[in-house]
């Protein structure tokens, strides 16, 4: 059972943070928040997303799970403004959600959640290396090295104090470092992998809405960004793995 | 722009293709002001576009790619056949009615057409459509059958609220091939605002429209468990293709030799890829749509989804540009087949440059170092 209202702008923002990585995804409806998480057909990015009830202007729910287009939903909520209202209502028999809003009513024939990936267990992985920073700078960073290549290089270099990121292109080079005045916070911990663009420019996106995105890493391991949505009340984290580079 | 990646659209500037002119062959036609006979198919030119002129394609032979190659005809058999073929020319409007009748019947109509003078002799290639010899403007033209209509073809033409795109993916699904789609599409017979097509835009949007809807539920499938490796080759078009597990990715690597007909003097290389969403034309052209076309039928028809490294490698037995179908028909039967299985990348790889005949091709992939180099999350839940 589901049944909730909230600011359609907010919903948004979480079927955006989920539809950068797949396109259908097992949502779970508790009795305070919903939670999905889901990784890419390659198995190389998950997203795990927590919304909690307090996000919400009304909420009710019970344990359950219900299997999202996530790809249409996103179509949908292309027609809805700032600060309309969204109410959602799952009617359970029929396998449809209920979306309502500013007199549109929208009943959307739910997946069934069998036919979709099981819910993947997170790697165990120890990434010691932190760095926390805006999300518009990290997008900006991604954007620019996409101009030159295909890969980046995110690490830390613990003797300058600096997160940087790097990319090497067929002819050019970028690179952009990031002192203790420009980030939030930083644990000196040094740490280098390389990750593949076509990932991160679509999580990018989503993470240029963060005010605050903190960033995980380790040498050749994955990256992890967690950064809150909905005023604090949500809270979204992308894992990647890295590339290792040919010797 | 080299000459491989332009194939004959005129982007040097030259009045006429220097390449595509090579083949002003001599031909021995009775020149003759009227023709009465079949008439299988339709042909929009796409000089002047929107004010474009075009009309039927008159030969007693049968207009069908699959059909010249499955009957084994060579390269000099075919361009025989269209040598011997006639285009009418006629600005477009007045035809209209005449041409979407060609188009809509399932099998060939015969018509009478009067020439303003006697047919002249112009053998013309393009890279997309496949070349014809003769040409004749249209004075006066008559459709004598009716059109026998395939009941799928004519619910979908009938109904005009139809987008263009869904119109093809529902003819595609009735199993009307994607040559008479395009035949359709070229004669303003799909969409909501019907327009006539240049046949060369309309062959490419047709294997477009169909593989960019097969690439939406192939991405939906589980990925194919093992690397395979296929290869077929006809006239000089050797298509060798990796498929290996993984979401959606297409890349193609088209390669034409040395003495080549696009290659010149040294080898062309040309790649292009793609992810989920393909940005801006490709710059391979119309063969990378073809032949994309037909391994996502093939993905669609083993509910598999495959990341895909496709490479065409031109040999100077191709004399002729024949047109994007051949690359299609290639493609088709490669995957029809029996496929080389391996275990891992580097086999696959192996396989792929022992049936292409050199390695070289490896090093224009961009995909190919990505799905190396890339780890997954699994590989550190160890």
């Amino acid at each position: 059972m589901l049944k909730a209202t909230i600011d359609a702008e907010i919903f948004r923002e979480s079927i955006d943070a989920i539809a950068a990585l797949v396109t259908e995804c097992r949502l779970h409806t508790e009795e305070d928040m919903l939670v999905t998480r889901a990784v890419d057909t390659a198995n190389v990015a998950m997203v795990s997303l927590e919304l909690k009830s307090t996000a919400f202007d009304a909420y009710s729910a019970t344990a359950g799970e219900l299997g999202l287009d996530i790809a249409k939903m996103k179509n949908i909520l292309g027609m809805m403004g700032r600060g309309d209202a969204l109410t959602l209502n799952l009617l359970d028999e029929e396998r449809k959600l209920e979306l309502a809003f500013k007199g549109y009513k929208y009943s959307i024939t739910l997946l069934d959640a069998s036919t979709i990936r099981k819910d993947p267990s997170p790697p165990t992985i120890e990434l010691p290396g932190k760095a926390v920073i805006s999300g518009s700078a990290l997008n900006n960073a991604i954007k620019a090295a996409a101009v030159i290549s295909d890969k980046i290089a995110l690490g830390i270099d613990p003797d300058a104090m600096t997160f940087y990121m790097e990319a090497e292109g067929d002819t050019d080079h970028i690179k952009l470092a990031l002192g203790e005045d420009e980030l939030v916070a930083l644990n000196p911990v040094g740490a280098r992998s390389l990750f593949s663009l076509d990932y991160l420019k679509d999580m990018g996106k989503v993470m240029a809405k963060a005010d605050e995105v903190e960033v995980n890493l380790g040498v050749d391991h994955p990256v992890k960004f967690a950064f809150d949505i909905a005023d604090g009340n949500g809270r979204v984290e992308y894992l990647l793995a890295p590339r290792i580079e040919a010797d | 722009m080299r000459c491989a990646e332009c194939k004959g659209r005129g982007m040097c500037g030259l009045p006429r293709c220097p390449i595509t002119s090579r083949f002003h062959a001599q031909l021995r036609a009775k020149p003759s002001d009227h023709y009465m006979g079949g008439a299988p198919a339709v042909f929009i030119g796409s000089y002047g576009y929107p004010k474009v002129s075009g009309g039927p394609l008159m030969t007693g032979d049968l207009n069908d790619p699959p059909a010249w190659v499955a009957q084994g005809m060579t390269i000099d058999d075919i361009v025989g056949l269209r040598a011997r073929t006639i285009r009418g020319t006629s600005d477009t409007g007045r035809l209209t009615g005449s041409l979407q009748e060609i188009a809509l019947s399932s099998s060939p109509l015969d018509v009478e057409v009067r020439f303003t003078k006697p047919v002249g002799f112009d053998l013309r290639f393009d890279g997309t459509v496949a070349p014809v010899g003769l040409s004749g403007a249209i004075r006066k033209m008559d459709v004598l059958d009716n059109a026998r209509v395939d009941r799928a073809v004519d619910r979908i033409t009938a109904d005009s609220d139809l987008g263009a795109v869904e119109a093809c993916t529902l003819l595609h699904d009735s199993a009307i091939d994607v040559y008479r789609i395009s035949e359709l599409l070229t004669t303003g017979l799909l969409g909501r605002k019907r327009h006539i097509v240049p046949t060369r835009w309309a062959i490419t949007a047709v294997d477009d429209m169909v593989s960019t809807r097969l690439k939406k539920e192939i991405v939906r499938m589980p990925p194919l468990e093992e690397y395979r490796v296929f290869c077929a080759e006809i006239y000089g078009n050797r298509i060798v293709c990796i498929l290996a597990p993984g979401d959606w990715r297409y890349e193609m690597i088209e390669i034409w030799g040395r003495q080549s007909l696009w290659g010149g003097e040294t080898e062309a290389i040309v790649a292009d890829g793609e992810g989920l969403k393909k940005r801006g034309y490709s710059p391979i052209a119309g063969a990378y749509y073809s032949a994309r076309l037909a391994v996502a039928e093939y993905l669609e028809s083993i509910r598999r989804s495959a990341r895909v490294v496709l490479i065409r490698s031109v040999s100077s037995d191709y004399w002729a540009p024949l047109g994007t179908w051949v690359i299609r028909e290639a493609t088709r039967n490669a995957m029809k087949n029996s496929p080389v299985v391996c275990a891992t990348l580097d086999e696959a790889i192996a396989a792929a440059s022992r049936l292409a005949g050199f390695s070289h091709w490896l090093g224009h992939s961009r995909l190919i170092p990505q799905m190396k180099t890339q780890k997954t999350l699994f590989d550190f839940s160890g």
